[in-house]
C-alpha cells in the first residue's frame, strides 16, 4: 500500500471531493470511492518517484516540531524556497513528511486523521 | 521564461496521473456494474476542480483543449453552444456544488435494491448534540455506521441553522438525524431549487421547526413533505408521520418536546447570561452556535457556583499564549506534503532532506524531488 500523504493536495482533494459528489448523486458507492482514492494513491506515489526530477532549497526559522507516528510536522515561519527558476517566500508553511525510506501503514490514527481525510 | 520550469511540468503530472487512475479504475467501475459515463464523469469533475482551484497554471482538460481547438478554427458562439450541451448535464452538478459548500443535493426518487426496513434506533443516531457540521455523505454514513441500504441523501439547513442529515433507507422512509462536530455555515443559504431540479416524488422531510429544541435521541421517521422556502430561511410543514411502528412510540415524545423547546428558540442570542460580562468559554466559541440548552444550563450553574472567582477566570485565561486561532482563519495554509530522508539537528540548527513532495504556496502547486531547507527554532 501506498502512503495516504498526498490526498490533502490539490489534486487529492478535487478527486475526494469528486468523489463524494458522485456518492451523493448515489452513482457510486463508497466501496468504490475507497477503491478509487487507493489507486490515486499508488498513482501519485509512483509518478513523484519516477516523473519528477528537481530541487528546491529553503530556509526559514522553525516554529514548531513535532515527531509522531514516525511523521514529522513541522511549522516554519518567514521561509524563503528557492529553485532555480523562481523564489517563493511565504510567511508561514506547514510541512509534512513520512518516512522516505520505510513505508508504514497506518489506520484511522487520530494524529494523522487529517491526512487520511475521509471519503 | 523565469516561470516556465514548474508551470509546464505541474500540469502535466497531473494530467498523467489523472489518466493513470481513470484508467486504473476503469476495471473496478466496470466490476461493480458502474456505468463509463460515471467515470467519465469523475474525471470532469475532478478536472473542473483542479481548474477551479487555479493552484495549477495553464491547466485544461482535454475537453477544454479540444474546445479551445475548434474555436479557432469556427465561430466561437456557435461552437460554444454546440458544446455546451454535451456539458449540460454535467453543468447542473457542478454548479450546485459550487453555490453552496454543502453538499444539498437533490436527488430523484430512484430509489437502491431492497433492503430490510431499517429502523435505527436512538443511541445509535446522535453522540453529541452540538452544531452540526458539512460532512460528506460518505463520512456520515462511516461514522454512524449506517446500516447497508441507508445513506445520507441531503443535509438540510433548518431555521436556526443547524444542519440535518436526511437519511433514506430503501423503503423510501426517512430520517433525520444531526450528525456532530462543530459547525461553520451559518448564513449559507440552502441553494435554490430550482423547479427543474425538484423532483415530484422526493423531498425531504425535516423535523419541525425547532432545530434547538429537538432531543438529539429522537429518530423520527417521516414521510415526505414539503419544504417552503422563504427568503433565507427553510419553513418546514410538519406532516404527520409515517407509521413505522417502533420508531411511533418515540414519535409522540418528540411532539412532546416540540412545544416544550419552542420557546426557547431563537437561542444563542437570546439566553440569559446570569454569571455577568466575564466569559471565558473560549474553548466553546469553535463550537460556535447551537449548544445543547443542558451543556449551557451546567456551565451556569458552574459558574454560579464560583462567583468569587468570577474576576480570575479572564485573568488566568491570559496564561495562555495561543496564537492557534489565529493560525487556523487561515484560507490557504501553505502546505508541504513530502517524505523525509534525513532529519537533523545541532543544537537548534535544523537541516532538512526532503523528497518527493507536492508544495502549496501562496495557493499556487509546486512539486520536487528532492528539498533541503535549514531553519533555526
Amino acid at each position: 500500500m501506498a502512503y495516504q500523504l498526498y490526498r490533502n493536495t490539490t489534486l487529492g482533494n478535487s478527486l475526494q471531493e469528486s468523489l463524494d459528489e458522485l456518492i451523493q448523486s448515489q452513482q457510486i458507492t463508497p466501496q468504490l470511492a475507497l477503491q478509487v482514492l487507493l489507486q490515486f494513491d499508488k498513482a501519485i506515489n509512483s509518478a513523484l518517484a519516477q516523473r519528477v526530477r528537481n530541487r528546491v532549497n529553503f530556509r526559514g526559522s522553525l516554529n514548531t516540531y513535532r515527531f509522531c507516528d514516525n511523521v514529522w510536522t513541522f511549522v516554519l515561519n518567514d521561509v524563503e524556497f528557492r529553485e532555480v527558476t523562481e523564489l517563493i517566500k511565504v510567511d508561514k508553511v506547514k510541512i509534512v513528511a513520512c518516512d522516505g525510506k520505510r513505508m508504514y501503514f497506518y489506520s484511522n490514527t487520530s494524529v494523522h486523521r487529517d491526512m487520511f481525510t475521509h471519503i | 521564461m523565469a516561470n516556465s520550469a514548474n508551470t509546464n511540468t505541474v500540469p502535466k503530472l497531473y494530467r498523467s496521473v489523472i489518466e493513470d487512475v481513470i484508467n486504473d479504475v476503469r476495471d473496478i467501475f466496470l466490476d461493480d456494474g458502474v456505468d463509463e459515463q460515471v467515470l467519465m464523469e469523475l474525471k470532469t469533475l475532478w478536472e473542473n476542480k483542479l481548474m477551479q482551484s487555479r493552484a495549477v497554471d495553464g491547466f485544461h482538460s482535454e475537453e477544454q483543449q479540444l474546445l479551445l481547438q475548434v474555436q479557432q478554427q469556427h465561430q466561437p458562439q456557435q461552437q460554444q453552444h454546440h458544446h455546451h450541451h454535451h456539458h449540460q448535464q454535467a453543468q447542473p452538478q457542478q454548479t450546485v456544488p459550487q453555490q453552496a459548500q454543502t453538499q444539498q443535493v437533490l436527488i430523484p426518487a430512484s430509489q437502491q435494491a431492497t433492503a430490510p426496513q431499517v429502523i435505527v434506533p436512538d443511541s445509535k443516531l446522535i453522540q453529541h448534540m452540538n452544531a452540526s457540521s458539512i460532512t460528506s455523505a460518505a463520512a456520515t454514513a462511516a461514522t454512524l455506521a449506517l446500516p447497508a441500504g441507508v445513506t445520507p441523501v441531503q443535509q438540510i439547513l433548518t431555521n436556526s441553522g443547524q444542519l440535518l442529515q436526511v437519511v433514506r433507507a430503501a423503503n423510501g422512509a426517512q430520517y433525520i438525524f444531526q450528525p456532530q462536530q462543530s459547525v461553520v455555515l451559518q448564513q449559507q443559504v440552502i441553494p435554490q431549487m430550482q423547479p427543474g431540479g425538484v423532483q415530484a416524488p422526493v423531498i425531504q422531510q425535516v423535523l419541525a421547526p425547532l432545530p434547538g429544541g429537538i432531543s438529539p435521541q429522537t429518530g423520527v421517521i417521516i414521510q415526505p413533505q414539503q419544504i417552503l422556502f422563504t427568503g433565507n430561511k427553510t419553513q418546514v410543514i410538519p406532516t404527520t408521520v409515517a407509521a413505522a411502528t417502533p420508531a411511533q412510540a418515540q414519535i409522540p415524545a418528540a411532539g412532546q418536546q416540540q412545544p416544550q423547546a419552542q420557546p426557547a428558540q431563537p437561542q444563542a442570542p437570546l439566553v440569559l447570561q446570569v454569571d455577568g460580562t466575564g466569559d471565558t468559554s473560549s474553548e466553546e466559541d469553535e463550537d460556535e452556535e447551537e449548544d445543547y440548552d443542558d451543556d449551557e444550563e451546567e456551565d451556569k450553574e458552574k459558574d454560579g457556583a464560583e462567583d468569587g472567582q468570577v474576576e480570575e477566570e479572564p485573568l488566568n485565561s491570559e496564561d495562555d499564549v495561543s496564537d492557534e486561532e489565529g493560525q487556523e482563519l487561515f484560507d490557504t495554509e501553505n502546505v508541504v506534503v513530502c517524505q523525509y530522508d534525513k532529519i537533523h539537528r545541532s543544537k537548534n540548527k535544523w537541516k532538512f532532506h526532503l523528497k518527493d513532495g507536492i508544495m502549496n504556496l501562496n495557493g499556487r502547486d509546486y512539486i520536487f524531488s528532492k528539498a533541503i531547507g535549514d531553519a533555526e527554532w
